[in-house]
């Protein structure tokens, strides 16, 4: 499946910015599930590429002289299939044990998880995805309940979050059994009109792979879900992150079109 | 004259045999301090506070929120180490951060060693200070640690144990250098008498070490430092100024086009060697902890494409960590095919089934930690405990071995120390500083820190310890 992606950022500030530093992972990389048929990023100057420690695509973006507003478009064409293993990994899966300060477990997160210990060990996918369900269902999709620097354990409480919350908890919830998980930032293709920005989910190393689930969803991730980047939390993998100096107050606009691409 | 107090019986003094006589080594130095008036002693003392506090508020510990600030104390009885014993110290150290390095670019490449079932997967990468941002770098030289503490003590077997060693920002050295600084001018006397080896070559050899670890024609080394209101800031602008290189905040750099830059009076200038005193968490807000502006926003990716070097490496703390301890000797066997000339404190790991029983029926005498414990939390000590508390921690090993390690009580060595009423055994430790450049080089001498209470273990600078001097005696 050709997917079309088209995702502006807009960052405007009161006051001058006079110095500002970006990581960006606005680019897809090419791997099993996904083959790059074109992309783009549009910045206000060049950025430097790399990748970073999860073997993303990192663009870091300087700019040294004044501005009140940072632009970033990333668009192109990427083919998908419902196989969602990368392949390659940059990392031993244990890396994706340790605790970070979004996905620290607290008492809820950990009985939560208790409760389908058992089922995962006798069979990883079913039990998996019926934790996968009682996450979505003890906390329903809400936007705006919760902010970026929300923890797992806080929107667990809640009863309430949106994707990136969803994937904490589970994420939290899989760390807490011992089992490798890691956040995924990514698009995703959908009719409904939920998800206008970027989208996240989770995986999980069970079994010898990497098994996807989208618990906003409630479904695996297949040929709708496109990867931008993993980490071990939304910190991670977030496909913007900045700092600067001055500037005061900021608003952010952020959207991102997926469709899929006309076949010729 | 000066009454010398003995040391107890069962105690290892550096100067003094329980019987009165004087080591070999401290003859001259003993000899010279009895003729010394008590008058002119307490003189020279008075004098070294004098300098110190002149020196300034520079040896400022900033121990608490209330910001006192405190002298650390100084005493001027050297702590003498012989020729012999520094070449066996010497030696196990250069093989120690031989290994440990190659120990961090092992699990940050193939992992050999725990591949060859050494050390447990999940003790290396769910360990806190593993940093992924490490894997499959390539480092200059595959140098990690640029300059290792090792904090070594005397037991009262007469041997030395290595504590800790200490692989991330380590400091002191400039109490080593500025100590000896302080001896020589009170007392140039004890100088033409001794030969003392001497310690003041090494920012020098700091220097070397630094430009080495880049590839750079003539690279720019920087010291990068949290701030003036560290306690360690003074040992910062000591050595960038003994260096004669400059001292920077983070916020006197930027990351452009894959470089690190400084800005200065006259522009900007490339910068290829940082010397960070800032601990990896707040290396770059951007990568790491986002709530500190210590560090320089986009400095790990500069890192990673190796268009800057890091002295220390990022995650050399996964080396120096109290659960993977146990293993540097295993290190030392496994990447070298030798022997380890020092050595480690004994530990047993209760995740091991027959080390879990020793320390079961050995908790009296033992001193058992949570491996991921710090600051005495979680601890016994088994000879100060009541039978209450052993049983409750035994009860607490039986429920999660893997969680704790036990080691015997050490007796640091003592070395006599100028108290309210006289000179008096206190108990001291030893850290020499290793630089590892085209080769590791050392001087030779370290800062000893001594606990100035009486009977305490705690050398701690925080704690009621000060430093002495320490002389390695060349034959």
């Amino acid at each position: 499946m050709q997917l079309t992606i088209a995702h502006e950022t807009v960052y405007r500030y009161d006051a001058t910015v006079s110095h500002s530093t970006q990581y960006l992972r606005l680019t897809p990389p090419q791997n099993r599930h996904q083959r790059i048929i074109s992309w783009q990023l549009e910045l206000p100057v060049a950025a430097s590429e790399s990748t970073d420690a999860y073997g993303n695509i990192l663009h870091v973006l300087t700019l040294d002289t004044p501005h009140s507003e940072i632009r970033l478009r990333a668009h192109g064409v990427v083919e998908t299939c419902d196989d969602c293993e990368d392949g390659a990994e940059a990392l031993p899966a244990a890396v994706f044990l340790r605790g970070s300060a979004l996905t620290e477990p607290d008492d809820a997160i950990r009985a939560l998880a208790a409760g389908h210990a058992d089922a995962i060990a006798a069979n990883p996918e079913s039990g998996l995805t019926a934790l996968m369900l009682a996450v979505a269902d003890a906390m329903p999709y809400t936007s705006g309940a919760t902010q970026a620097e929300t923890s797992a354990a806080q929107a667990l409480a809640l009863g309430a979050g949106v994707c990136q919350d969803h994937s904490h908890v589970f994420i939290a919830a899989c760390r807490s059994l011992g089992l490798p998980a890691r956040y995924v930032s990514g698009y995703l293709l959908t009719d409904r009109d939920a998800h206008v920005a970027s989208h996240a989910w989770a995986e999980v190393y069970a079994a010898g792979r990497w098994l996807g689930f989208d618990i906003s969803n409630r479904q695996q991730p297949d040929r709708h879900h496109l990867k931008l980047a993993v980490g071990l939390d939304y910190t991670d993998a977030s496909p913007v992150r900045g700092v600067r100096r001055g500037g005061g107050s900021e608003a952010l606009q952020a959207h991102a079109r997926v469709t899929e691409a006309d076949q010729q | 004259m000066h009454a010398l107090t003995l040391p107890e019986a069962h105690h290892y003094d550096e100067m003094l045999l329980a019987s009165g006589g004087i080591r070999p080594h401290y003859r001259d130095f003993a000899h010279w301090l009895h003729s010394q008036s008590p008058q002119t002693l307490a003189r020279k003392r008075a004098e070294a506070d004098l300098m110190f506090h002149r020196v300034g508020i520079t040896f400022a510990v900033y121990g608490d929120d209330s910001g006192a600030e405190r002298l650390i104390p100084f005493d001027t009885v050297p702590r003498i180490i012989p020729a012999s014993d520094w070449q066996t110290l010497e030696a196990g150290m250069r093989q120690r951060v031989t290994a440990l390095n190659a120990f961090l670019h092992d699990i940050y490449h193939e992992q050999h060693i725990v591949k060859a079932g050494i050390i447990p997967a999940e003790q290396v990468f769910s360990n806190s200070q593993y940093q992924p941002a490490m894997q499959g770098l390539d480092l200059p030289h595959r140098i990690y640690a640029h300059i290792t503490g090792v904090d070594v003590i005397r037991h009262n077997d007469g041997n030395f144990y290595v504590l800790e060693d200490n692989l991330r920002v380590p400091s002191g050295v400039s109490y080593m250098l500025e100590n000896r600084k302080m001896m020589m001018r009170l007392f140039p006397e004890l100088f033409a008498s001794h030969a003392v080896a001497p310690v003041q070559h090494y920012p020098t050899l700091l220097l070397n070490t630094l430009r080495h670890a880049s590839l750079a024609e003539n690279p720019t080394v920087v010291v990068l430092t949290p701030g003036h209101h560290n306690s360690a800031y003074f040992e910062h602008a000591f050595l960038a100024q003994q260096m004669g290189v400059e001292l920077v905040e983070g916020q006197d750099l930027f990351v452009k086009h894959n470089r690190v830059y400084m800005r200065t009076t006259a522009g900007h200038k490339q910068v290829d060697v940082i010397y960070r005193r800032i601990d990896d968490a707040f290396l770059d807000p951007l990568a790491f902890r986002a709530d500190s502006m210590l560090g320089v926003p986009g400095l790990l990716s500069v890192y990673r494409s190796g268009g800057v070097i890091l002295a220390n490496a990022i995650g050399t703390g996964v080396a120096d960590d109290k659960s993977i301890y146990p293993y540097v000797p295993d290190m030392i066997r496994f990447y070298l095919s030798e022997e380890p000339l020092l050595q480690n404190v004994p530990t047993w790991m209760c995740r091991r089934p027959a080390e879990l029983d020793h320390v079961l029926n050995n908790l009296a005498e033992l001193v058992v930690k949570e491996v991921h414990g710090a600051g005495g939390y979680g601890m016994l000590i088994g000879p100060a405990a009541s039978a209450a508390e052993i049983d409750d921690f035994r009860q607490r090993i039986i429920a999660d071995p893997a969680n704790y390690i036990a080691q015997p009580t050490l007796c640091l060595s003592s070395c006599p120390t100028f108290v309210e009423a006289g000179i008096a055994p206190r108990h001291i430790d030893l850290r020499p500083f290793v630089l590892s450049g085209r080769e590791i080089s050392m001087v030779a001498g370290g800062l000893t820190r001594v606990a100035l209470k009486e009977g305490s273990l705690v050398v701690n600078s925080s704690q009621g310890g000060g430093t002495k001097d320490t002389w390695i005696l060349e034959d």
